[in-house]
């Protein structure tokens, strides 16, 4: 089926269209170059409309054992926002943590088409793609979590033959069918296993001896020598400590010319200015991240009201448990790979430190020039709920609704922050880029987050309000595969999305040394840690897209 | 059907009948893999009924400490590489498996692991008689009771003040405490069908003392018959674990309320789909409203039962279950491939169907 979408203003900055009006024609889910003699099945009259390809979140927590213990922990969150079922959709419940069913048609609703799941363990990659299976709507893919788990502590130790790293790193992106590499608080979750309760960039691990700062250059080269689209997503040490600005800078200047990417910033951009000695240093930081090309970055912006955090940083996630809040924080230790922490979480804009980490969030927006290697998140839930993006964009884009939200912080904080100096108002083409062209191009999604020949018909229609929370909250019409699934901010379809995965080559004699050490220290076998193709695509659970890789570097 | 053998079918269609005209289903045992319990939820839920697990006593009990208290769990996996010292509580854990410390204990070494005490078993309130030669064991058992003697390790972990007559005891207790004060981690296990949620509270409370300078967690026992994936399956999929009623206009989480047991006695269910489809497992079918048995086990059905005899999960198909050595869900292969015999999965995906077609005509 042809169907045409006439007359709407489009932004495609893959494309360098902006605003122009431009007619979109969709056939057998793709999209066409243009057809001016077709003869279209169905045509969509938007004239006067915004039209952006479908958004992409980048790292959003939606799937896994952390996700699922939150909802365990939560019933609060759960029975205090309960979904009935419709003739068309699944029943389900969830403000922070919503069930996996909801989570896909909200975000669907919102006017997004694709989610990444940024930190899955190898070891329960199984439950992170079920839940992800169970996420309709949108297209799916996951990180793999490395750099605390003992193989490759041991492999680093025992200074192995480097291609032996990349070739675990690869391995294990097959196994756990991943799109790309996180680490975590690098090395931190395996030493807090041995006690201890800061890990710094230079600091030795108690008993491997390696460093933060080695981890993160052998994974961020590894990535880049199997040729993987997406740098090394790192989160770095000591999130949330006042003073883990110095850490952050010296990670980008670590990096020497290596791509990386560094996730949730804001949680990692604080000084010790001022009496309370909590402060921000998203200016410093930024200013060097505007000199260094070879980094991205997403925000992690803090947006008020109750939460739960959610993350693999067992170290830190047990260091801020006291602020808990209801007070009941999760702290697991997990499987020979990592760990997590989940610690409900109630930002104020009365309290000092939330009001300030707001702020930090919003100053590296404003501050950062390259649109490109900034991505817009809360790292979904731990800085706010997804819900909350139109709200974040309104932020970004009025700056008069950006002063009124100011004047109602905590007073300390506004005598603080540099943030009403700051005029910038978002464009909508750098939202476009923000939320699709960016993150396509980071993940190396060829055809999503663009509406040129070839992409995905996936397509969002927002009527142009001033307004732009109201905007971007309630999409007129959402397109996946150019299929209609979303009209008036309402599912009217329910489908399935793919699953993006990339395989970079490696060596099977790799699974040597790791069968041997499966065989002595876990508790399945390596053929059962991998996961099969057939166990993400079954029955209507849609597809498998494996996204190109470069050819490996020696 | 009846006592009579019949077509499989017929004894769908006769299912989907029954379920179509029923009020408030209740969907109980579920002794499935993920793919029967995904499907049993979708059913629940189109109908209107309730999800439960035959082992929801203990499931219900730690998920009520964990939304009341948070928790500090490890996978099985940590702590048989790495705890110094591991509790365990009761004769449940024990029993449920014999060879758990065999498991917890690998007579190899295992990963690195912090500090270096020789590894140390404690059994509280269970006796030592299994306990391998390799295993440095010490068993803390008295007539006091399990609550007794938790409260007692906690108050003496804590060095507190408090009274014992029993000196022996207290010799034991106060060893176990001072051996975990120095343990780098320390694990209590134990399985929460037997012990209270006061008691699990106070075993939490040793694990947070012993964070603020150490470390240590806890292990649960799983609940068998893959009652942890079921939970877990319906937690991700309605936002709620089970004991879960779809019967209003929001799914509704109450452990009491929507007990199998209690709908049947009651009478508030009218109709039961049990489901016993498990290798190595079974659950014997309660008492009370008609009932479609889907089983992979011999089954004696009541006169109105409908009996619909499915594949083993784990046995005759491929599986996706909650794996105790794992603490997550692996795949369990089958022993050899039964196709002939549907899934659970299969039928309940079929049955809504069925519904779906009555409804639609």
């Amino acid at each position: 089926m042809l169907i045409k979408l006439t007359g709407g203003k489009v932004y495609d900055p893959a494309n360098k269209v902006s605003g122009e009006l431009r007619d979109i024609y969709v056939e057998d889910g793709k999209i066409l170059a243009g057809v001016p003699d077709a003869r279209p099945d169905q045509t969509y009259d938007i004239r006067g409309k915004v039209v952006m390809a479908g958004a992409i979140d980048p790292h959003t927590h939606i799937g896994g054992g952390k996700m699922t213990i939150a909802r365990m922990l939560l019933p609060e969150d759960h029975q205090g926002d309960p979904v009935a079922r419709t003739e068309l959709t699944r029943a389900g419940c969830g403000h922070a943590v919503p069930s996996t069913h909801l989570t896909g048609y909200r975000y669907a609703e919102m006017g997004y088409t694709a989610c990444f799941e940024p930190a899955m363990l190898p070891a329960n990659a199984r439950q992170a793609h079920m839940e992800m299976g169970d996420t309709p709507m949108v297209d799916k893919g996951a990180f793999a979590m490395l750099g605390s788990d003992d193989f490759f502590l041991r492999q680093l130790s025992e200074k192995k033959d480097f291609e032996a790293i990349k070739d675990y790193v690869a391995w294990t992106m097959h196994a756990a069918q991943a799109i790309a590499v996180k680490v975590v608080n690098p090395g931190g979750i395996s030493a807090f296993k041995f006690n201890q309760r800061k890990l710094d960039l230079d600091e030795e691990h108690a008993y491997y001896g390696v460093t933060p700062r080695q981890i993160i250059l052998n994974l961020a080269r590894a990535l880049k020598e199997l040729g993987v689209t997406h740098p090394l997503h790192i989160h770095g040490c000591n999130l949330g400590v006042p003073g883990n600005m110095e850490t952050t800078l010296d990670t980008i200047r670590a990096a020497d010319g290596l791509p990386i990417h560094l996730t949730h910033i804001q949680f990692h951009s604080y000084g010790t200015e001022g009496d309370r000695k909590f402060s921000s240093g998203a200016p410093q930081i930024v200013e060097l991240l505007n000199k260094t090309p070879n980094i991205s970055i997403d925000v992690g912006q803090v947006l008020f009201g109750q939460t739960c955090t959610a993350s693999g940083d067992s170290m830190r996630q047990y260091a801020i448990g006291k602020s808990a809040h209801p007070k009941k924080p999760v702290t697991m230790d997990i499987e020979c790979d990592a760990g997590c922490g989940v610690v409900p979480m109630r930002y104020r804009d009365k309290s000092f430190v939330n009001a300030l980490q707001w702020t930090i969030g919003l100053e590296t927006f404003l501050l950062f020039e390259d649109p490109w290697r900034l991505f817009l998140t809360t790292d979904h839930p731990n800085g706010a709920p997804f819900y909350t993006y139109p709200h974040l964009i309104r932020l970004l884009m009025d700056k008069s609704f950006r002063d009124e939200m100011f004047q109602k912080l905590n007073a300390d904080a506004q005598s603080q922050s540099i943030l009403p100096s700051l005029k910038r108002e978002y464009t909508l083409d750098e939202i476009a880029i923000l939320t699709r062209a960016g993150p396509a191009r980071s993940l190396g999604l060829k055809d999503r987050g663009h509406l040129g020949a070839g992409a995905a018909g996936d397509i969002t229609v927002y009527k142009d309000n001033k307004d732009r929370e109201a905007m971007f909250a309630t999409p007129e019409l959402v397109f996946k595969n150019g299929e209609l699934i979303v009209k008036n901010g309402k599912v009217v379809k329910v489908v399935q999305g793919a699953t993006h995965v990339a395989r970079p080559d490696y060596d099977r004699s790799i699974e040597r040394p790791l069968k041997d050490y499966f065989e002595r220290f876990h508790t399945v076998s390596l053929e059962n840690f991998k996961l099969a193709d057939d166990e993400i695509v079954t029955g209507d659970k849609g597809s498998i897209v494996v996204q190109p890789t470069a050819a490996r570097m020696a | 059907m009846r006592g009579e053998e019949a077509e499989l079918d017929s004894a769908l269609e006769r299912a989907a009948d029954l379920l179509d005209r029923a009020r408030f289903p209740v969907f109980g045992g579920l002794l499935t893999d993920i793919g029967g319990a995904a499907a049993a939820l979708s059913l629940a839920e189109k109908l209107g009924g309730v999800i439960d697990h035959a082992a929801s006593a203990g499931l219900m009990r730690a998920s009520k400490v964990m939304r009341e208290t948070g928790g500090t769990p490890a996978s099985f996996g940590e702590i048989r590489n790495r705890a110094d010292t591991v509790v365990v509580i009761g004769k449940a854990p024990l029993a449920r498996d014999p060879d758990l410390v065999e498991k917890l204990f690998p007579a190899k070494p295992g990963l690195p692991r912090p500090g270096d005490n020789k590894r140390e078993l404690i059994l509280l309130g269970a006796d030592k008689a299994k306990t391998p030669k390799h295993v440095s064991a010490t068993a803390v058992d008295s007539r006091a009771s399990l609550p007794e003697l938790v409260a007692l390790l906690a108050a003496s972990l804590r060095e507190g003040r408090f009274d014992l007559r029993d000196t022996a005891l207290r010799a034991k207790i106060d060893a176990a405490a001072a051996r975990l004060r120095k343990s780098a981690f320390a694990v209590f296990v134990y399985d929460p069908a037997e012990i209270e949620e006061p008691v699990m509270h106070t075993v939490l409370e040793m694990v947070r003392h012993l964070v603020l300078t150490t470390r240590a967690a806890i292990l649960s026992m799983a609940a068998p018959g893959n009652g942890d994936g079921v939970n877990l399956c319906s937690t991700w999929t309605c936002g709620l674990p089970i004991r879960t009623s779809f019967a209003g206009d929001v799914p509704q989480h109450d452990a009491w309320a929507y007990d199998t047991d209690r709908l049947l006695k009651s009478a508030e269910a009218d109709a039961l789909v049990w489901i016993d489809a498990l290798a190595g497992d079974t659950a014997a079918r309660p008492k009370g409203a008609a009932a479609i048995v889907l089983s992979a086990n011999p089954t004696r059905a009541a006169k109105d039962d409908i009996v619909i005899e499915v594949a083993s999960a784990a046995a005759d198909h491929d599986a996706a279950l909650f794996l105790p050595p794992l603490s997550g869900i692996g795949m369990v292969k089958a022993g050899k491939a039964d196709k002939g015999k549907p899934t659970v999965a299969a039928v309940l995906t079929r049955i809504a169907e069925l519904i779906d077609e009555r409804r639609a005509a």
